[in-house]
Parts: C-alpha cells; sequence; structure tokens
C-alpha cells in the first residue's frame, strides 16, 4: 500500500468518526452554512436591484430547496452507510415486533435448524479440533503406530525401541512415550483407584504442558533404573484430595502403597494425551517396578508403550514415515528375537485421527451428524423462504409504494435483507442457548464404564463464530429469494389492483412449491439416514454376541495395590468364586481380566503349532484369562472338549481354550485339540474349543480369541472382574457380593459393580449416537415439511376462496372440492418423495462403512420412510381441503 | 444564464473547485460564481451539487475550511486548498489533459 493511499484512508476514518461522534455539531454546522449561503445570496440579489421579498424568492429557487441540500450533504459525509443501515435496521426491528408471532415461528425454526449444527461443531471442536485439552497446537504432533489401522489398537513399542528411534531420528524433534492405566492413590483418607500414566521424561516438554506448581520431569528421572519416585498430579486430584494445597509440591504422597514425591501439579485442563480419556496421574516410566512390579523398560520385546512425536518444522508427514520405517527396519533386523510376529510397518496419523482413545471412532461418525445436521438447516432455509414469500404477498402494496415513491430496487433488496439478517442473527442466538444444553448430551451416552471417558465439550470462541457465520449464511440463503422476487414487482398493477384477492402469479407459487417439494425430499433424506441408523443399532443389539447378558452382575476389583502376590492373589480369587457360588440367588459364578463389550479385553502376541505367519502378519491376538466355568456361567456353550476347571492349576498341564474363529484362522479344517501355542514363553495345550463371542464392539467382525484358564496364567496386575449369574435382578445382589467380598477383605475397593446387560451399552455407544441424533434431525425434519406443506397449501387455498365458491355454487360436490385441495398436496408430495428419494440413494452410500446389518440401500426402510412422510404430508394438506370444502358460496362471492 | 448550459462531467466539478481555490481562499457562493464567470456561463455550479461536493472534498483533506465575514459583512464560511489538495490539483490536471488528448486524437483520426 502506498503512503498515499494510506494516509487518504486514515484521513476518510477521522472523518467517519468525528461524523459518528459530532453528529449535532455536524448538523448545526450545516445548517448554517446552507443559511448563510442563502442570505449571501440575497444580499447578491439586492445588490443588483431587487426588492428584498423579490431577492428571497430568487434566491430560494436558484438554492433549490434547503432541505434537500442538507440532505444532499448528508449523503455525501463519510459513513452515510451507517445511517442508512441504521434507519433500515429500525425498520427491521419495528416490523419483527409487529408481527411477533411470525417472528417467533422463524426464530424457533432456525434456532433449531442452527443449534443442530453447533451441537456437533461443539462436539467436533472438543475432539477432534482440540484432541489434546491444555495443548494449543497439535497440528505438528502425530501418533507413531505399527501395524495396520484397527479398531482396537494396543500399544506398539518397547522403550528400548522408542529410545533407539528418538536417538536416530531426524525428522522429529522429539518422542515420548506413556502407557495409560489404573493406579491406586493410596495413604489418603478414602483411597481412590485413578487413571494414570507411565511416560517418559520429556512428556510434559514436547507436549508444551507447564505444570501450575512446581516443575515437569528432569531427563534424568526417565532413565530406566536410575529414575527417581517423582510424581505430576492433576490438577482434580490436587483439589479432590489434598485441598488444593499450595505446598504440595515436595510432599510424599502414596501411589499403589509406594511413596512418591510431589514434583508438579499439572494444569486444570489437562487430562493426558489420549483423546478423551481422562488420566490424572503421571509418573517417569523408570518407576514402572514400584507401581506393577515388573520391569518393562528393560525388554526389548515388551510392546507397551503409545508414542507420539512432534515433527520438525518443514517436515511432511510422509518423509517422516519413511525414516521411521527405515530405521525400525535396521532395528528389527539387529533385534529379530525381539521383533518376531510383530508387525514392522509404520503409520502416522494426526490426532484427529489418534487410533488411540475415543478421535479414532468419533472422526467417522461426528463428520457424518455434521453433514446431517447441514442438510437439517438446509430444510430449514427452505421452510423459513416458503414462510417469507407467502408473508411478501401481504406486503406488496408497502413494497410497490415505496417502489412508486423512487425507492430503488437496490433499497428494497437491501431492506428485506437486513430483516432476514435479524431474523437469522436472533435464530443464532437462541441456537447458542440451545446449544448450552445440547453440547453436554455426548456425556449422557457414556454408560458406567471402566474407561474414564471424558468429553468437555462446550461453545468456544471457534463455535461461536461458526454459528454467527452460518446465521448470516443462513439469512441470505433463505432472504434472498424473497427479497429478489419482491423488488421486481410491477408498481402500476399491484397499486391498481387495490383491494381485490390476487391470487399468485404462476411464477411465485411455482417457486413455492419448489421449495415445498424441496422440503419434502430433504426430509426423506434425513429420515432414511435416521432409519438406516436405527436398523443399524436394532440389529446390532439383537445380534447374537455369543454369550448371554440377562441375569449377570459384574464386580471388578485390582489385588496388586493391595499388596497381593501371584500366589496371595490366586488363594483370594478362589476364596471369593467358594463363597459367592454358596450364595442364595447365584446360578453359577467364574471371573475373568476383562468383560465383554467393554473395550477391556488384553492381547498377546502368540506362536502356533504349525502355523507360519504371512511375512509382516501380527500375531497380536485377543487373550482372555478366565476362571472355572467361564464358559457355563457367561452360557457360552464349548463345541468340542472341555471348559476350565477347579483342576487347571499352576502345578496341572498349561491348558488353552480358543474359539471357532482362531481354528477357522489358523488351523482350518483340522482338529485344534491337543494343539501348542506358545505365549511369552509358556507352552498351552488346547482342550477345547468355544462358541465365537464379541468381546469389542457388538458391529465388528468375530475375531480369534484365546482363553487361558486363571490359576495358570495369573496375574495379581490386571483387574479381576467377578462374572456373576443370577436366578433374579442382578442388581439385587450387588450388596450381597460387595459384603462377600468385604468379609474376606475390608480394605480392597470394589468397583464398577453394574449388570452386564449396563455395561455392554459401551459397544454401542457410537451407534446409539449416529441412531439418536439422526433420528432427533429426521423427526424434527418431517415436522418442518409438515408445517411447510401445510402453509403453502393452505394459502394457495384461501387464494381460490372465491374460485371455489364459484364452483360450488354451479354445483361442485364437497369432495370434489376436498380432492383439488388435496390432489395439490399430493403432487407436490409425489414429487418431493421422487426427489428425496433419488438423493437418498446416492447420499446412503456415504454412510455404508457405519451400517451394520442393513444394507445402504434397504427397501424396508426406504419404503416405510416414504409411507410415513406421505401420510403425514397428506395429513397436513387435509386441513386446509377440509377447510375449503366449507367454504360457503354466497359469502365467498360477497367477499369480492 | 445562457442556454448552453454544459452537464458537468463526473469528476470535473473536483478539478474546477480545486483549479478555482487555487487562487485563494473563498465561500461557497463565490466559487459557484467564479466558475461561471471563468467558463461564460458553461458551468453553472447547483447548489445542490456545490456543497456535497466540498463536503466530500473536506473529508478527503484537499482542502479546509473556517468562518469569516463576507464583503458585505455576512457571516459565511471560506474554503482553501491544503497541501493534499494542491498534489490531487496535479493529479487531476494531468489525468483531465490526458483525457482531453486521447479524446481530440480520436476526433481527428475519424
Amino acid at each position: 500500500m502506498s503512503k498515499r493511499v494510506r494516509s487518504g484512508l486514515l484521513q476518510r476514518a477521522t472523518s467517519l468518526l468525528r461524523n459518528v461522534t459530532h453528529r449535532e455539531q455536524d448538523e448545526r454546522e450545516i445548517a448554517e452554512e446552507v443559511n448563510a449561503h442563502l442570505s449571501l445570496l440575497i444580499a447578491e440579489k439586492m445588490r443588483a436591484g431587487m426588492k428584498p421579498d423579490e431577492a428571497e424568492r430568487a434566491a430560494h429557487m436558484e438554492l433549490g430547496g434547503v432541505e434537500q441540500v442538507k440532505e444532499q450533504v448528508r449523503e455525501a459525509r463519510a459513513g452515510a452507510w451507517l445511517d442508512t443501515l441504521a434507519r433500515d435496521c429500525r425498520f427491521a426491528l419495528r416490523m419483527s415486533r409487529k408481527n411477533s408471532g411470525f417472528t417467533a415461528v422463524v426464530v424457533l425454526i432456525l434456532a433449531l435448524g442452527i443449534a443442530a449444527n453447533t451441537t456437533v461443531l461443539s462436539w467436533i471442536s472438543a475432539t477432534l479440533l482440540n484432541p489434546i485439552p491444555g495443548v494449543a497446537h497439535t497440528s505438528d504432533l502425530v501418533t507413531v503406530m505399527r501395524g495396520d489401522r484397527s479398531d482396537h489398537p494396543t500399544p506398539p513399542f518397547s522403550y528400548l525401541d522408542l529410545h533407539d528411534l528418538s536417538e536416530l531420528t531426524q525428522t522429529f524433534s522429539g518422542l515420548l512415550g506413556y502407557h495409560d492405566d489404573y493406579m491406586s492413590l493410596t495413604g489418603v483418607a478414602k483411597p481412590e483407584r485413578i487413571y494414570g500414566a507411565l511416560t517418559t521424561a520429556n512428556y510434559f516438554d514436547l507436549l508444551g504442558v507447564h505444570p501450575i506448581l512446581g516443575r515437569a520431569f528432569l531427563p534424568e528421572e526417565g532413565t530406566p533404573g536410575a529414575g527417581a519416585a517423582v510424581v505430576v498430579i492433576g490438577y482434580a486430584v490436587w483439589q479432590n484430595h489434598f485441598a488444593g494445597d499450595p505446598q504440595i509440591v515436595g510432599k510424599t504422597i502414596q501411589i499403589n502403597r509406594h511413596p512418591y514425591t510431589v514434583v508438579g501439579v499439572a494444569p486444570r485442563d489437562f487430562t493426558g494425551c489420549a483423546p478423551g480419556l481422562r488420566a490424572e496421574l503421571w509418573i517417569a516410566l523408570s518407576m514402572d517396578r514400584d507401581v506393577w512390579g515388573f520391569n518393562r523398560p528393560d525388554y526389548r520385546g515388551i510392546f507397551w508403550l503409545n508414542v507420539l512425536g512432534k515433527l520438525r518444522p518443514g517436515v511432511t508427514k510422509n518423509q517422516a514415515q519413511a525414516e521411521l520405517n527405515l530405521l525400525m527396519q535396521g532395528i528389527v533386523e539387529r533385534f529379530p528375537e525381539d521383533h518376531r510376529d510383530s508387525p514392522s510397518e509404520i503409520s502416522l496419523d494426526p490426532l484427529w485421527r489418534s487410533p488411540f482413545g475415543i478421535n479414532g471412532y468419533l472422526y467417522k461418525i461426528l463428520p457424518m451428524l455434521l453433514g446431517l445436521a447441514g442438510v437439517l438447516l438446509l430444510l430449514a432455509c427452505a421452510n423459513v423462504a416458503s414462510l417469507l414469500l407467502v408473508r411478501s404477498v401481504g406486503r406488496r402494496r408497502e413494497i410497490a409504494i415505496r417502489l412508486g415513491m423512487g425507492a430503488s430496487r437496490k433499497q428494497i433488496v437491501r431492506q428485506f435483507l437486513i430483516e432476514s439478517l435479524l431474523l437469522g442473527l436472533l435464530g443464532g442466538t437462541a441456537a447458542i442457548v440451545i446449544t448450552k444444553w445440547t453440547s453436554h448430551s455426548l456425556v449422557a451416552f457414556f454408560p458406567p464404564s471402566t474407561l474414564p471417558l471424558t468429553n468437555d465439550a462446550h461453545i468456544d470462541q471457534g463455535v461461536l463464530f461458526v454459528t454467527i457465520g452460518v446465521s448470516i449464511l443462513a439469512a441470505i440463503i433463505f432472504g434472498m429469494l424473497p427479497a429478489l422476487r419482491s423488488s421486481s414487482l410491477p408498481v402500476q398493477s399491484v397499486l391498481k389492483e387495490e383491494a381485490t384477492s390476487v391470487s399468485l402469479t404462476l411464477h411465485k407459487s411455482r417457486l413455492l412449491s419448489g421449495l415445498v417439494v424441496a422440503q419434502i425430499s430433504l426430509s426423506l433424506v434425513l429420515l432414511v439416514c435416521a432409519g438406516l441408523f436405527t436398523r443399524s443399532l436394532q440389529k446390532a443389539q439383537q445380534s447374537d454376541p455369543g454369550f448371554e447378558a440377562s441375569h449377570l452382575l459384574l464386580a471388578s476389583y485390582e489385588l496388586s495395590p493391595a499388596g497381593y502376590t501371584r500366589a496371595t492373589g490366586a488363594a483370594f480369587d478362589r476364596q471369593v468364586l467358594d463363597r459367592l457360588s454358596a450364595l442364595p440367588g447365584v446360578e453359577s459364578v467364574s471371573l475373568a481380566d476383562f468383560s465383554p463389550l467393554s473395550f477391556s479385553i488384553h492381547s498377546d502376541y502368540l506362536q502356533l503349532e504349525g502355523y507360519v505367519p504371512q511375512p509382516h502378519e501380527s500375531m497380536e491376538i485377543s487373550r482372555a484369562i478366565v476362571g472355572p466355568n467361564y464358559f457355563r456361567t457367561l452360557r457360552t456353550s464349548v463345541v468340542s472338549g472341555r471348559e476350565f476347571t477347579e483342576g487347571d492349576t499352576a502345578d496341572s498341564q498349561l491348558v488353552a481354550v480358543v474359539n471357532q474363529a482362531f481354528v477357522d484362522r489358523y488351523w482350518p479344517g483340522e482338529n485344534a485339540i491337543g494343539k501348542q501355542v506358545t505365549d511369552g514363553g509358556d507352552r498351552f495345550t488346547v482342550v477345547g474349543v468355544a462358541r465365537n463371542a464379541k468381546y469389542r464392539l457388538l458391529t465388528s467382525p468375530t475375531e480369534p480369541v484365546i482363553y487361558l484358564p486363571s490359576y495358570q496364567a495369573y496375574s495379581p496386575t490386571h483387574d479381576t472382574t467377578i462374572h456373576l449369574r443370577t436366578t433374579g435382578d442382578p442388581r439385587t445382589m450387588a450388596s450381597s457380593v460387595e459384603e462377600t467380598i468385604h468379609q474376606l477383605n475390608p480394605e480392597l475397593p470394589l468397583f464398577n459393580v453394574n449388570p452386564l446387560s449396563v455395561t455392554m451399552q459401551l459397544g454401542t455407544l457410537f451407534g446409539r449416537v449416529a441412531a439418536t441424533f439422526a433420528g432427533s434431525f429426521g423427526l424434527l425434519a418431517m415436522l418442518l415439511a409438515a408445517v411447510g406443506i401445510y402453509g403453502v397449501v393452505a394459502y394457495t387455498t384461501r387464494q381460490r376462496t372465491r374460485e371455489i365458491g364459484i364452483r360450488m355454487a354451479l354445483g361442485a360436490e364437497k369432495g370434489g372440492v376436498y380432492r383439488l385441495v388435496l390432489g395439490q398436496g399430493f403432487r407436490l408430495t409425489l414429487a418431493g418423495l421422487l426427489v428425496g428419494t433419488a438423493l437418498s440413494l446416492t447420499l446412503t452410500r456415504l454412510l455404508k462403512a457405519q451400517l451394520f446389518g442393513v444394507s445402504a440401500t434397504d427397501a424396508i426402510t426406504f419404503a416405510s420412510v416414504g409411507l410415513l412422510v406421505a401420510v403425514v404430508a397428506l395429513l397436513a394438506c387435509h386441513i386446509p381441503a377440509r377447510r375449503a370444502t366449507r367454504v360457503d358460496p354466497m359469502v365467498a362471492l360477497r367477499h369480492e | 444564464m445562457t442556454q448552453e448550459q454544459t452537464n458537468l462531467l463526473q469528476g470535473t466539478l473536483d478539478l474546477l473547485i480545486l483549479k478555482t481555490l487555487r487562487l485563494g481562499e473563498m465561500h461557497g457562493l463565490g466559487i459557484s460564481r467564479r466558475i461561471e464567470q471563468i467558463t461564460h456561463g458553461t458551468f453553472s455550479v447547483k447548489t445542490g451539487s456545490l456543497f456535497p461536493a466540498l463536503r466530500r472534498m473536506q473529508e478527503e483533506g484537499w482542502i479546509k475550511s473556517a468562518w469569516g465575514e463576507s464583503e458585505a459583512n455576512r457571516k459565511a464560511k471560506y474554503y482553501r486548498l491544503t497541501k493534499a489538495g494542491m498534489k490531487q490539483l496535479e493529479t487531476e490536471t494531468a489525468k483531465w489533459e490526458r483525457i482531453v488528448l486521447g479524446i481530440s486524437r480520436t476526433l481527428e483520426a475519424s
């Protein structure tokens, strides 16, 4: 920008400011100057020899009207458009107050349409766009994963592999590793199980998170073998357990009954870096032995760390991926024993689709919901546009008069658009109020579970700006048509029409019909999507999971933090099972280190007798540790061989049960009984084959699972979950189960005591979210479309009152009149259904991957939704049709 | 006023006012009479065009105004050229000359 132009702009800006702030003084100046000019003129005329009154008249003639001159000066002054705008706004406000009922309806429709979008947006903002709360810039962070993308990723790296990669990489400014798990905060008034993380020392520094008290870890604190017992606690832990003690840094707290020195308190927002999971304690991973009793950092073959990397500036994801793959290949070649059977291919993902945490699921369904909300808003716009068009007919005279008085077409369009903008912004404001409630609704779908799911969706600045933008955009969409249409009125004929009731011009009624067809077709699209999601959810819920979920009570405890060893833990479990099975109302009882459909099953790398893995094939297989009678308790039948019994102990032969999917995949057509499986150096002999059961998601295909008996593969570090089959309502057993266990150990905390039918809701979480929201969008859409078609048919019928009167006077039957009106509605509905079906057929293909058990073109869904829309639309037309039959020909004709 | 009044070309009014004010400060009526006089009545500036133009040019910073006394001891607002106005006059003059040159060339060619 040249200096000259800049100073010109500055000059105009100052003038504008002065004009706005010194309005009255400016008005006086203008008046004074015009008056002074007038008296100069008069003086001049008198000097030329005119008489005073003659001179005054001549002066006025030459001036051409004091007020007109003043107005022209006003229009020339900087910021004149501000005055016009203010005037238009005042007028728009007056109009909306005058038609408060109409305004309220339009604002409500818009508010619902916009709120649907802002609600989904607030979730997207809180999850996909801000994957790590408390870390503002995550665009250069990527997750580092090995193997194919899966629905249930397990940690991919050992500490030594991560350490080597960090040393060698040129494309990352740093790599951090963490392992999330539960820990117990002991030595406090009320011991609590807290989700926390073992991390590398650079964890906080690389993320750019600065503790609000104290410090993060020092590099030497992360060195295995030399680490110090230090902990950074989360804000909530600090507040809830230590009353926000400002002197907390330097004090000692107990985790899993070991003393740790608090070195820092994390910021309030920060909850770790697995999106959607809430971690509240951070310990350097060098302390693994203290917390869990084993020394995972020492083993290259134990993959337990999730890894996040910060890319160096200018490095692309692909370059970094290529480099890591090369480095990893080198490591695998140097240590082939430790990496046998594990995938070596490395993939990097941005955090919005991080395979760890909740984003791996949400990134598929949230954009889809936003698309549906967008369709709903489009429908709302079409609805409001048709309402405005109908109303603008009532304003024809007002507009014609304004055009006749010399208003330009541009001015009329501007006036209409400002009225629309006002409606849009009112709708947006109402939407924000609604979203304040609905943004929290995602959390309501989380069932009680062992996962520390968290979601902090709220209206942030981004959402607010987008809402305002969307409101304005919507206003332009729905306001433009009526504005353009109204501004091109033939002034003469409108004014001449006077009070005669003019029917709509053909053109306008075609436009209205188009808007109605659009509404019906869009509502069909939304209802079809809702129908598909609902049927998909039903199919999932009705599908056979391979176990019987009713009458099962779960209860979990964790023995290692309570001081149990392998031997004492196994003995305790045995006592618990004995006592519980003796309780009245208990049919059978068992235990497992996981529970079905709650994302809690573990996996191991296995070697199988007689099976040679493909190159790069991952032999990481789901592995369940279960107690005696597990299959009987869960009612999962064992199809051949036997299930585990009390006799499968540490002293007897190591045995395993596999499921049918396992046999089909690895030993197809062979007899699995008697085959050997090696897990972590132990060789297990397969003694039974069980029916397939689904443990992760109801909608994912069945996968191979191996079951190991708890008394042989026992580890006190895993949660133990009691599975209790009851004869009555499982809920009523909860207290006696707690009592029984507390008789054995009064100190042991029990958690997650819930019926399986409740906790397994987690397995359908995303299906329920999709079905519920698509469903409510669909119902809302149908309501809007019904109002839309009712409004237009009722309006055109009223316009035809005279015609109907004449028909009836000439002897038309009531039935004929009824059919006449309903026929109009029927034609619109039919057109809408056709367009909507075509649209749906194209769009539902995008949903294919999210559907379970129904095809994207499911005939039943399409047919029933089409029928529903047709019935509702015709019901809406029935009201004006009935009214038309009651027209009294005499009144209708006299009306003119 | 003569019959041959010509409608002012868009934008030329600014040039005429700037040129007039170059001679010294002047009130609105003075400017208008001066333009009529110089152009022998070819251009007559209507009050409804003059005052908005003066207003606009003031806001652009080309001219400044102050209240003063007229020849006949009457109150009047006097306008004078600023430095930016002088520059603007030069630019506008150059532009005008280019237009005139262009038009006369076209006329000669045909």
